[in-house]
Order: structure tokens, then sequence, then C-alpha cells
């Protein structure tokens, strides 16, 4: 007898792209059905390069994955895409537009592009975006795009899922001292300036320059520096530039097998982390009204005979 | 627990650029709970079906503004049954014609709402076709 699980992954692997997007709904709903499916995939997975791009909202992300397909097309490489949008926090509706700066690929068979809401998550991805690529990678992608809700400053989770992450700004993102705070400027592969055109882009480009430098600051030599690419996405301009780029930090990775497991250790263990504090979140969701411990702190809490913090820290002691 | 939402895809096919009725329906799916799939304008049947696959969507819309919209419809119907999403519901919106509407319920289109349509009438079909709920309220609330 097999389970539904072991069908719908027989039928990804068989290339099966509609048993794919089903898959990925139902990983999407929650379903919980779908982890047969993913542990025998996950066991024949680990093949695709996957690329995450991120940045602010308007940065043209969208624009810079259509090129990067067709770049990748260019050069006969079969091409899958996760394009993540917000949800509204009211309803849990969204409109998921990438696909419309995209539309170019719809009726290549080489080019695979799933949307996903966020559906309530923070750091600009899914919550089952890790889930979505286990299916999409054994569907033998060559290269796996994942496109980030804008984010801002802090939260950048795609780091957890890409081996190569880009990030994209513009000139228009704000004064020289945004480049220098905390968060995004701490990781990325390769750095975008996009929208070149504007004023004082070269600006832009030198102070992303210093504060890269700054980061790199340290670095032996055979360690991976990230480039600034400039351009202009909608013109197709600094295009083979980021593909370049993107492409020499995959064939770096390669070459240096233990920087390679390094990254992925330390992924990995994020991402482990970040799954047990999702599940530990969904388990407290359901304290509803009635249950008294927590009605109690609740009291407490509101009478101010104990703060928040102290509060929790004793109610999580009592539930172990 | 599974908590599936209503995938709705939506665009236009051919040279219909007319985009503004199916914009503000989109924004008023997402604010009664739909994902919207948006496309946009100039797709041809092949993307669009494409895109119906790739992204698991439980239901279509088009919307046109331009004569041809049988001919358009039938053309993507045949290429939707041809790939195996013929059973996905496909609806139609803009400007069209009552002596029409026949032709094109005989040929599977499950909803066809024109101008002046209340929106409590799309939120309903979406949710009997697709067997999803919707946000609490929509399709009660007001039109």
């Amino acid at each position: 007898m097999q389970s539904p699980g072991d069908a719908a992954a027989e039928a990804v692997l068989r290339g099966d792209l509609r048993a794919a997007s089903r898959l990925i709904s139902r990983i999407e709903s929650g379903d919980d059905s779908v982890c047969a499916a993913l542990q025998l995939l996950y066991a024949k997975g680990g093949a695709a390069s996957v690329i995450g791009i991120t940045g602010p909202p308007g940065a043209g992300k969208s624009t810079l994955t259509d090129q990067l397909i067709a770049r990748y097309r260019a050069q006969g490489l079969r091409i899958a895409v996760l394009a993540v949008d917000p949800s509204s926090v009211r309803t849990g509706g969204a409109i998921l537009g990438d696909r419309l700066r995209m539309g170019r690929h719809n009726t290549d068979s080489g080019v695979f592009i799933r949307s996903m809401a966020a559906r309530g998550q923070l750091g600009g991805l899914s919550a089952a975006t890790g889930d979505a690529l286990v299916v999409l990678d054994a569907l033998r992608f060559d290269r796996i795009l994942v496109e980030t809700v804008g984010v801002g400053q802090g939260e950048i989770d795609i780091v957890t899922h890409a081996d190569t992450v880009i990030i994209v700004q513009t000139p228009l993102g704000g004064d020289t001292v945004q480049a220098m705070k905390a968060g995004l400027l701490e990781t990325g592969d390769v750095w975008v300036v996009n929208k070149v055109d504007a004023p004082a882009a070269d600006r832009t480009v030198t102070a992303l320059r210093e504060s890269l430098e700054f980061r790199c600051r340290g670095l032996g030599p055979q360690q991976w520096r990230p480039p600034i690419v400039k351009t202009q996405a909608v013109r197709g301009e600094g295009i083979e530039t980021l593909w370049e780029s993107v492409e020499a930090h995959r064939i770096h990775l390669l070459a240096h097998p233990e920087e390679r497991e390094t990254q992925r250790r330390q992924r990995t263990r994020v991402l482990l982390i970040e799954r047990i504090a999702e599940a530990l979140r969904g388990r407290y969701r359901t304290v509803r009204e009635g249950n008294e411990p927590f009605e109690r702190m609740l009291d407490e809490v509101l009478a101010r005979h104990s703060d928040p913090r102290t509060a929790v820290a004793r109610w999580l002691r009592q539930q172990e | 627990m599974a908590h599936g939402k209503i995938r709705c895809l939506l665009g236009m096919l051919g040279t219909d650029v007319h985009s503004k009725g199916i914009r503000t329906l989109a924004q008023l799916l997402r604010d009664a709970g739909v994902e919207v799939i948006y496309l946009g304008e100039h797709n041809s049947a092949e993307g669009f079906v494409n895109a119906i696959i790739a992204e698991d969507a439980d239901v279509a819309g088009l919307s046109f503004s331009s004569a041809t919209y049988v001919h358009y419809t039938r053309g993507l119907l045949e290429k939707m049954r041809a790939a195996g999403v013929g059973d996905v519901p496909v609806m139609l919106g803009g400007l069209i014609h009552a002596e029409d509407e026949p032709t094109l319920r005989e040929m599977g289109v499950r909803g066809i709402f024109g101008p002046g349509t209340d929106l409590r009438q799309i939120l309903r079909f979406l949710a009997e076709v697709t067997g999803k709920p919707l946000a609490q309220g929509a399709a009660h609330g007001p039109g």
C-alpha cells in the first residue's frame, strides 16, 4: 500500500508539474499529510542552486528576476522561480503581482514560476517557502530563484534558504547612513544598485562600497567578497555582469567545499531553530479564553503585580 | 489544520488593454481574503494555461472590453482541456453581451459578470465553485 504522500512525491519525481503545484498548495495550507512526500523528496534533493533576491519594495526585484531568467534560458538552463508577495494583515488576502513582470516566460516550458503569499510571516518569506523549495528542487531545475517580499533593514530569512543572496538597492533608498546600519549589510553575496540612471547613483555605490569594504576587512584572500553590480533592469543593462557575479559565487562555493559545508551547516541550524520557534508559536496560539493559569497570568499583568517578561518566564516553567 | 485560501488567477488575453476593471476586482478580492495572482494584460492562451498549472489556481477570471471575447475564450478553454486543467472554473467580466451568454456557457464558462455586478455575487460564485472559505463576513458585507 502506498500512502498518498508517496504518490504525490513520485509524480513530482517524474516531472509532473501539476502534481508539484498541488503539493505546494497543500504545503501552503498547512496540511500535515505532506510530510511523507517531503521526506521522500528531501532525501533525493540538494542538487539545484538556490538564488535569493531581496531588497526594499519597488527596488526592481521582479524585473531583475525576469532578466536573470532570460539570461539563464539563453544558457539553456531550466529555471524555477518562487515569488513571494505580502498578505493583507487584515483579511489574509493578497495580490500576487510578481508574475506580471515575468510574463514573457509564461509560454516557455523551461521556466516554472510560482507565486506565494507571505501569509503573516515577517522576514520576507512565506513559512512554506522552505518546503516549496524541496518540491522545486525535486523537479530538477538547474537554478531556483526566490524573490522575497520587499524587506527593510532587519528581517532577511532568505539567507537560510539560498546558496547565493542578491541584495538590491536603489539610489532612492535614503542617505549614506542607511548603508552603515546593521542588518542587510552583514549578508548578501552579490549587491545590486538598480536604477543607476537616477541622480546620485554614484554616491550610493560609493557609500555601499565603503561599508562593504569595512565588513570585509580581515577576510583572507581566498574568501568571497561581495561585488557591487550597477544595473538598469528595465533596459537589461548590467544583467550580464550580474549573471557573471552570481555564477562566480556559485563556482566559488564549489571550489571551496569547506566554506560551502560551513555555510550549509549554519543555514540549516538557523532553519531548524526557526521551525522549532514556529511550531511553538503555533502551539501557544491556541491558548484560548478560559485557560485558567493563562487567565491568572493575564490578571496579574493587568494589575501590574507582574511584568510581562517575568510572568511569561514563570508560566513557561510551569508548562514544562 | 488545513486552511486553504482561494487562489484566483486574473488576467487579460490578446490586445485588450482596459485593465482598470480587473485591477479594481483584484483589490476587492484581496480584501475578501482571496489570493489573487495577477497576470495583467497581453497574455496568450498558452501562457495563461501554464500559469493556471504552476499557480494551482482554483479559479481563473478574464476581463474583456473588445468584441473578440467569444473567439479568445473558446481558444483558452480548448487549451485548458488539452493541458488537463479543463476542470478549473473560468469566469468572465467586462463588456459581455447578453446574447453571447448562452454560447459562452455552452463552451464551459461558469461565471459571467458584466458591468454593474454586485461584488457579493462574485464572492458567492467563488465560494461555491472552489468550496473554500472567504474572509469572515466578506460575502455579506457591502457590495
